[in-house]
């Protein structure tokens, strides 16, 4: 069998005719490393370099969501000195205990007035994630309005919940639970799936027979039964638990694909030839076979954060996992069931948010399977 | 041919033991037991006496550490005896067998209008591949395959909740049946089962469709490119004689064996999507026993899952060798 490609449009004359130069380039790039070689073709995908900066957008909102929305002054200067209120969402220790006593107890607008050569620099919008505002709390903002009544509007945008809290304001402020969800529990899930594949695949034999029917056990295992009795197991179980629970459930996936990786990288010349010199096995695995084995490990890496998040957000709709305090979005989508007759804003939105991330990392491991898998890379010149 | 299947069989065996053993430990050690529930807590008219307490307690095996009652439960299950489950009233084996066939309701007929559909589907991306319509198709699908069914679910239960309600076009959004179901004419189950049956069978169908479709569509691009399509077509075979005659044929080794690993799914149902539907099917009744720690049927799902799946698998691989002769096992 002849491995041609299929007919193009393009004759190789026109091909020859820029030849030698064309050639040249890529040659010379031969010498760049695995990593950038994978790089240069994923920039490849425009859509996969949209999705990657969606996701680098997500991150933003989660970093800056005290400053997108919130009712703690970023910056703000009252009696002579100068506060950072909004670090407050991140940690409450790390906003200053004053403005938990009178004239503020929480309330920053009517505290700073307090003080006539007080300034403050405000979030993007004024609404909190966790409690409702009331009326002339800030200049002349209305009060939030409850239930039914809490369609988007100027002031909320993406409406109110039953209490009247801005759903806008707990969604951004829930961008950090989903992107939290999905980088540690998947981080957790290569942690352990990684070594176990590398294991497997590099010393054969029965390490592999026991770790592949580990795996296969696992997998076979309804990963609701797995998730929910390790769940139930933790009592009171936070939104860390859930991650590790996650990750501790998710990584066989991980794991077979490092296994087959390892089982074939670990034939190739340049093992040999470092096993001829003598290297030690760990040293071979980890620093010889890792990096070579890793790009194509990174895609069901990052299907895993798509299913973390998806598994988080289908257990928050199913009311397994609740956080008070900072709700994710699967849990403002378990708020919305409840009313979805009328609060349509309570669906939509929160849905929107879960799909659209979904989408973008499902859209990155596609098109990192396209960038390191040599057969699609072939059809794809 | 017979060695490889028996060996397959043992390991296979082996690995159901251990998934049991497993389970069995973890559920075991989840806080709080079934007897909580027939204690009565906080409703006076289900209290109990101690003695029907103490009876349950042995009932569940309660009284021996998990490790002394999964033998028990081995042993019972080897005699073909799952158990009773207190709080479905019944056997393991008539309270599983109940929800099947809401289960294979949804899931047989999204399955077979997903493949009606994602056939053609496929044929067609595969002939306009890289043409606009293609690419349109292909994006949307994309999309669809992104989609978390139980998104997809709210959004439509709150669009017909909201704007559906007092046309035609309203539907049920919740449960099997209507009020008053068993009072109907057989064309009246029928059409109250079907408009029950619309929104989640959607749900159902639109992501394997979008998988499938993407999966036919990428298995004949490989195929397309093989010699003796060029073959083919030089000799003047017209293009939809080659797609369907030559190529598709080609593609059915992994359609076939993808259709094998499917078949568990086929009965395990979707625990989320029943649950928004409240529809009374496997999912449900296996969130129902977690939640209320009903081993016994716990353990029932599991192993029937567990079958299902490992039997698909040795099936897949079996068909393997059917479908594609250069494949032995011997």
């Amino acid at each position: 069998m002849i491995p041609e490609p299929l007919p193009e449009p393009n004759p190789p004359l026109a091909h020859g005719a820029k030849g030698p130069l064309a050639e040249q380039g890529p040659r010379a790039e031969k010498s760049a490393g695995y990593w950038r070689e994978t790089w240069r073709r994923f920039r490849r995908g425009k859509v996969a370099v949209l999705a990657l900066l969606f996701v680098l957008l997500l991150f933003a909102v989660a970093l800056f969501a005290p400053a997108i929305a919130g009712t703690k002054p970023i910056i703000c200067k009252y009696k002579g000195s100068i506060y950072f209120p909004a670090l407050g969402y991140f940690n409450e220790d790390w906003e200053n205990p004053i403005f938990k006593k009178s004239p503020f107890r929480g309330i920053f607008p009517k505290g700073l007035k307090k003080d006539p050569d007080s300034w403050a620099l405000w979030p993007l919008v004024y609404q909190d994630p966790s409690r409702r505002i009331k009326a002339k709390e800030f200049g002349d903002q209305p009060e939030n309005q409850t239930g039914d009544l809490g369609a988007p509007n100027r002031y909320n945008w993406f409406g109110t919940n039953t209490e009247g809290i801005d759903v806008f304001a707990q969604m951004v402020h829930g961008t950090r639970i989903s992107l939290l969800i999905g980088f540690v529990a998947t981080g957790i899930a290569a942690a352990i799936g990684i070594p176990l594949g590398a294991v497997a695949g590099y010393f054969g034999g029965w390490i592999d027979a026991i770790i592949s029917r580990i795996i296969e056990v696992v997998l076979c295992i309804p990963t609701l039964v797995l998730i929910l009795a390790l769940i139930a197991v933790l009592e009171k179980p936070n939104i860390w638990h859930v991650m590790a629970v996650i990750g501790f459930t998710s990584w066989p996936q991980i794991a077979r694909l490092a296994r087959a990786e390892f089982l074939k990288l670990r034939e190739s010349e340049f093992v040999a030839s470092a096993r001829a010199l003598g290297v030690g096995r760990l040293r071979i695995m980890f620093r010889h076979i890792l990096p070579n084995a890793l790009a194509p490990v990174l895609v069901p890496i990052t299907f895993g954060i798509s299913s973390a998040i998806l598994i988080e957000s289908g257990l928050s709709v199913l009311g397994i996992v609740t956080s008070p305090d900072m709700p994710s979005w699967g849990a403002l989508l378990n708020e919305g069931r409840n009313s979805f007759q009328t609060m349509w804003w309570m669906i939509v939105f929160p849905g929107l948010a879960i799909f659209l991330s979904v989408l973008a990392y499902n859209l990155i491991g596609e098109g990192l399977q396209e960038a390191t898998d040599p057969r699609l890379r072939e059809a794809g010149k | 041919m017979l060695t490889y299947i028996v060996r397959r069989l043992l390991i296979g065996l082996l690995t159901l033991w251990l998934i049991t053993f497993l389970v069995y430990g973890l559920i075991r050690n989840m806080p709080g037991d079934p007897t909580v529930a027939a204690k009565g807590g906080e409703d006076p008219s289900r209290k109990q006496d101690v003695a029907r307490y103490e009876k349950l307690k042995e009932f569940y095996g309660l009284d021996k550490p998990w490790y002394v009652a999964y033998w028990i439960w081995l042993g019972h299950t080897l005699h073909g005896d799952l158990g009773y489950s207190d709080f479905q009233h019944s056997n393991v084996t008539e309270a599983i067998g109940g929800r099947v066939g809401p289960t294979l309701w949804l899931s047989v007929t999204s399955l077979v209008l997903a493949y009606l559909l994602s056939v053609p589907l496929g044929l067609y991306s595969a002939a306009r591949s890289g043409r606009l319509d293609e690419r349109v198709l292909a994006t949307l699908l994309y999309m669809l395959y992104s989609l978390p069914s139980f998104v997809a679910a709210l959004w439509l239960q709150t669009f017909f909740a909201l704007k559906m309600q007092g046309t035609v076009f309203e539907l049920p959004l919740f449960g099997m049946t209507s009020d008053g179901f068993g009072s109907l004419s057989f064309w009246g189950k029928t059409i109250d089962l079907s408009r029950h049956l619309v929104l989640p069978v959607f749900c159902f169908t639109y992501a394997a469709l979008a998988y499938e479709t993407r999966f036919i569509k990428a298995n004949l691009h490989e195929v397309l490119r093989q010699d003796y399509i060029r073959t083919a077509k030089s000799k003047g075979v017209g293009p939809m004689r080659i797609l369907w005659r030559h190529a598709f044929r080609n593609t059915l080794i992994p359609f076939v064996t993808s259709v094998g690993l499917t078949l568990p799914s086929l009965l395990s149902g979707a625990v989320i999507l029943e649950a928004i539907f409240s529809w009374p099917g496997m999912g449900r009744l296996l969130f129902e026993s977690i939640t209320a720690r009903d081993y016994p049927i716990i353990m029932g799902l599991t192993l029937l899952f567990s079958v299902l799946t490992l039997l698909s698998q040795l099936l897949a691989d079996l068909l393997y060798s059917v479908v594609d002769p250069r494949i032995s096992y011997s």
